[in-house]
């Protein structure tokens, strides 16, 4: 067996099958389960080391070439891909439950691999046309077939295109700064284009307006699981370059950009967040300002930057598979999302507004909740470096706890009796139910991560270590 | 692990009601269900007097490196008489209930104890990392408990607000926690820097419940006695819990003094509604904003074993006045014992409460006792507005009052042996001065027209102030709404990718300003 294969052609392959010769009903039961397989089997067997079961010996060997390049994944990227898979797993289920159709676990498992083979990928440059080819199969899982794409739609295409030739410059920059490293101007160009590239790839404000438009336009679901799936990657691949170049880890100048612009994030997401009538816009917001959470861990010791990082991650993914997954029931009901459609729906769907709003509360860093242990971690160490910093990110937490207020208070505004009643399918409720007991879960037992946290560090060589 | 059993008793006993709800809703039995589960919490909150001090921990949060604070319960001298009072305010909620006009398994009773449940986990917390889970705990519990029991649009709202009040206090406690972590230090109760103490106490007061200043249920609802008491004085209490854990160190601050006139003026402003309040439900939030604020002067003034003192009198007192929707003469004049709890007089719960240093405040909190006292005494005694034991089956004429005299009982012991520092004569001469203010004012009270009772409502009006507050921050709020809709409105529009990359330009160009 091969890891490249395993991970990166077989759900490839899987996906394109799926979406030309499977019935929308077993779709997500086949691409959660190759998901659960997947996610399983990394976390189980590990890369590149003689497994002997009986009389046979097993072992997933770590590479393939292709077209000249390589696809490497390598012991240490065991618990990532379990991760991912794992979340995935969690994505993929609950389209039944959101009522999306079949495209979306085909093109969802299609876009899983590409990206998995950003990280697989040597030289690891090429991780940004990878990047891109996610991102148009992304405009395929969002616009629905023969309808034109939205404003949100082409502005998405628009920035995550114009973020590869960026990227793919600042590496033949930074390939002059190694070797001459003395050479303030290149370093300085260099890491100019590099932040831009990623700017774009990360949504860096001002450059994340497409993503609110996109919860307004599209379905929140698929929405969703693009605010998961891209950011995620995105900042591995980040890290990655982190871990290459000493001089990005060691440069003053960067490390306050970076600050600045997390913070900007932070405190812009959760305002916004504050002040929105659209609830769905509100998950766009909330996620802008963990994109800027993720970015501020990079400013902060580099020993914790894994961990943190991870820690983010995780319960990143289940809270917004648990908020969008609601999101889709509420919308199948109400026609739009902003608040004077969706009063008084607590009475009638309870189970999805609970749902919704502890994600919410898990995202804006309510304590008991899944969001809760790695913001206390990152405010402590931001407040040891600075108390200024902090407030500002403190008060986009407090944006998105208003948000989440507001939310409620429409939610439960009913001027006539009504009784409560509970109209949510079977489904629906078990995926639900499964979610918000994760998010309690993660929030009061985060070491439950630690299985595949502790080996996460030796992913990168430096960072972490 | 005794407290954890304490408080499963009242978790499970919870769930099997709901059990019971479901599977068997006409069943006769839940009532004793429910109170054989406050009776054997109560009891074995009573063993852990065998085995103190002890503690829970919980395994601790990984990775190490980023989390040095364990998640951890202690029951100490702090904790226990805290501890004792919810077990006892649970237990009589529920053996009153059986004098209520409704008589039914109910989500009320759930709730009420699951609150108990929560509240002696919050009580026992011993860190502010605890502390905090453990008061979103108790959050998301009244807010579902609330939602599910009221009815209308204005009363959500209520809901909401409380909620969002209360939760403004986690975000104060937690940013005690950043600024002691600024400081270089744990944040921890016995070593938090100078400075978040006052943050702590400012968290604890918006943590009171006492806003919105009514709870969500019609006058009539019988939820305003049980469940609502219930509600208010265990978030209370465990908010009060935090003053006893303040070292008096983290509280010099030039502030200190400032804070103490705040208090000063909280607690006479609420001992004078309290005793001009028309009954003791209408004047319940009062109530809370008088003793915590003794409290609050108790902590500042270097005496945070005070906080306890106060506390279970909180609890204690206000649970056998609130509780109490039966007219007995004997037991009105049995809850006068309440009285001289609140005292200070020697021996009595609050014997203790000012060993600080009150300095030029004395006179004032003498006033604010004594009122206090007065409201108290005026409102167990009042003859109208309560029902009669008459119709009630034999078994529930005995169990009523039963739950009254408990809270009565825990009172008398809980001053001779409820802490290090119980059972003492105190502050003697000012407990005398105070005491004889309350009497001076119990009899003027029918004399003079300025201590009469207000109107209902009057007090309406008053919560109507806050809505001038409410009408203020929503001003802004629409203002900021207004100034970021423009900017989304810019950026998203048609010219949006073009404003976009300007902006881009501008903030490259400023942060390659500095580059060498």
């Amino acid at each position: 067996m091969n890891a490249p294969l395993l991970w990166i052609a077989l759900p490839f392959i899987t996906g394109v099958l799926i979406l030309f010769f499977l019935r929308e009903r077993y779709s997500a039961l086949a691409g959660g389960g190759l998901s659960a397989i997947l996610a399983l089997i990394a976390l189980i067997i590990p890369i590149d080391t003689a497994l002997l079961i009986g009389s046979i010996s097993l072992k997933i060997s770590p590479s393939i070439q292709f077209f000249g390049r390589s696809f490497e994944l390598n012991t240490a990227d065991g618990p990532l891909l379990a991760i991912i898979f794992g979340i995935a797993t969690l994505w993929f289920f609950g389209t039944e439950a959101s009522g999306t159709a079949n495209r979306f676990v085909s093109l969802g498992l299609m876009i899983i691999s590409l990206l998995t083979a950003s990280i697989a990928v040597e030289p690891f440059l090429y991780a940004a046309l990878l990047l891109e080819i996610a991102a148009m199969l992304i405009v395929l899982l969002l616009v629905p077939a023969y309808q034109k794409p939205g404003r949100g739609v082409v502005r998405f295409l628009i920035y995550q295109t114009l973020a590869m030739p960026f990227i793919l410059f600042s590496g033949w920059m930074l390939a002059g700064v190694e070797s001459s490293p003395g050479d303030l101007s290149t370093t300085t160009q260099a890491g100019t284009i590099l932040g831009l590239g990623f700017a774009f790839l990360l949504a860096v404000f001002p450059l994340y307006n497409w993503i609110p438009m996109l919860m307004e336009e599209n379905s929140p679901y698929a929405t969703g699981f693009l605010l998961w799936v891209l950011p995620t990657f995105t900042v591995i691949f980040a890290l990655g370059f982190l871990d290459r170049y000493a001089w990005l880890r060691t440069s003053p100048q960067l490390a306050s950009a970076i600050q600045f612009a997390g913070v900007l994030m932070v405190a812009s997401g959760g305002i916004f967040a504050a002040l929105q009538r659209h609830i769905g816009r509100m998950l766009g917001y909330a996620s802008i300002a963990e994109t800027g959470l993720l970015i501020l861990i990079m400013g902060l010791k580099p020993s914790e930057i894994v961990n943190l990082t991870f820690l983010i991650l995780i319960p990143r993914g289940l809270a917004l598979a648990v908020w969008a997954l609601a999101l889709s029931i509420i919308k199948r009901l109400a026609y739009s999302l902003r608040f004077n459609e969706i009063q008084g729906l607590a009475r009638r769907y309870p189970l999805a507004v609970i749902a919704l709003l502890l994600a919410q509360l898990s995202m804006s860093g309510f304590p008991l909740l899944a969001g809760f242990p790695a913001r206390l971690a990152i405010w402590q160490e931001l407040a040891a470096q600075s108390l200024g910093i902090t407030v500002w990110v403190f008060a986009g937490s407090l944006g998105l706890l208003v948000a989440a207020i507001r939310t409620l208070a429409v939610f439960v505004m009913v001027d006539e009796e009504k009784k409560w009643g509970l109209n949510e399918s079977w489904v629906q409720s078990a995926m639900l139910g499964l979610g918000v007991i994760g998010l309690f879960i993660l929030g009061l037992f985060p070491q439950v991560l630690l299985p595949f946290m502790v080996n996460l560090p030796s992913l990168f060589d430096h960072i972490g270590q | 692990m005794l407290i954890l059993i304490s408080c499963l008793l009242l978790f499970v006993s919870g769930l099997t009601l709901i059990v019971l709800r479901v599977v068997q809703p006409s069943a006769r039995y839940t009532w004793l269900v429910a109170v054989s589960g406050g009776i054997l919490a109560l009891l074995s909150v009573l063993l852990w007097l065998a085995q103190m001090p002890f503690e829970l921990v919980l395994p601790a949060w990984q990775p190490n490196s980023l989390f040095s604070t364990p998640i951890l319960f202690r029951a100490d001298e702090i904790s226990w008489p805290f501890s004792i009072s919810i077990a006892a305010l649970t237990l009589a909620a529920l053996l009153t209930a059986a004098a209520g006009p409704v008589f039914v398994n109910s989500y009320a009773w759930v709730g009420v104890l699951a609150l108990g449940g929560v509240g002696i986990l919050a009580v026992t917390a011993e860190n502010p990392l605890t502390l905090l889970l453990v008061w979103a705990s108790l959050d998301l519990t009244e807010l579902f408990t609330q939602l599910r029991s009221v009815e209308g649009k204005t009363n959500n709202e209520k809901v909401v607000i409380s909620f969002s009040t209360r939760v403004f206090g986690l975000a104060l406690l937690l940013w005690a926690n950043i600024a002691s972590a600024a400081g270089g230090s744990v944040f921890d109760f016995k070593s938090m820097s100078a400075g978040s103490g006052l943050y702590l106490i400012a968290a604890a007061g918006l943590r009171l419940g006492v806003f919105p200043l009514h709870l969500p249920y019609s006058p009539d609802s019988s939820l305003r006695r049980g469940l609502g008491t219930s509600l208010r004085l265990i978030s209370a209490a465990s908010s009060m819990v935090v003053l006893a854990h303040v070292p008096a160190e983290s509280l010099n601050s030039i502030a200190t003094p400032i804070l103490i006139t705040l208090a000063l003026v909280a607690t006479l402003y609420g001992g004078w509604m309290w005793l001009r309040a028309p009954d003791e439900l209408n004047g319940r939030p009062y109530w809370i904003i008088s003793i915590v604020s003794l409290a609050v002067i108790s902590a500042l003034t270097g005496n945070p074993t005070g906080a306890i003192a106060w506390g279970c009198s909180l609890i204690l007192v206000g649970g056998s006045l609130f509780l109490s929707s039966v007219q007995l003469p004997w037991l009105n004049r049995a809850m006068l014992a309440g009285a001289w709890s609140l005292s200070s007089l020697p021996f009595s719960l609050t014997a203790g409460a000012w060993l600080g240093n009150l300095g030029i405040f004395l006179p004032f909190v003498i006033a604010a006792q004594a009122l206090t006292v007065a409201g108290f005494i005026r409102h167990a005694l009042r003859p109208i507005g309560r029902d009669s034991l008459e119709a009630q089956p034999g078994w529930a004429r005995a169990v009523y009052p039963a739950g009254i005299l408990l809270l009565i009982l825990i009172q008398f012991l809980l001053g001779l042996a409820g802490w290090n520092g119980a059972m003492q004569v105190g502050a003697w001469l000012q407990a005398v001065i105070a005491s004889l203010l309350t009497f001076g004012l119990v009899w003027a009270m029918p004399r003079f027209r300025i201590l009469n009772p207000i109107r209902a409502h009057w007090i309406i009006s008053t919560a109507s102030q806050f809505g001038g507050i409410s009408r203020l921050l929503w001003s802004f709020y629409r203002s900021l709404a207004g100034i970021s809709q423009t900017i989304i409105l810019t950026l998203e529009g048609e010219g949006g990718i073009m404003w976009t990359l300007l902006f881009l330009i501008l903030f490259v160009s400023l942060l390659t300003q500095g580059a060498p």
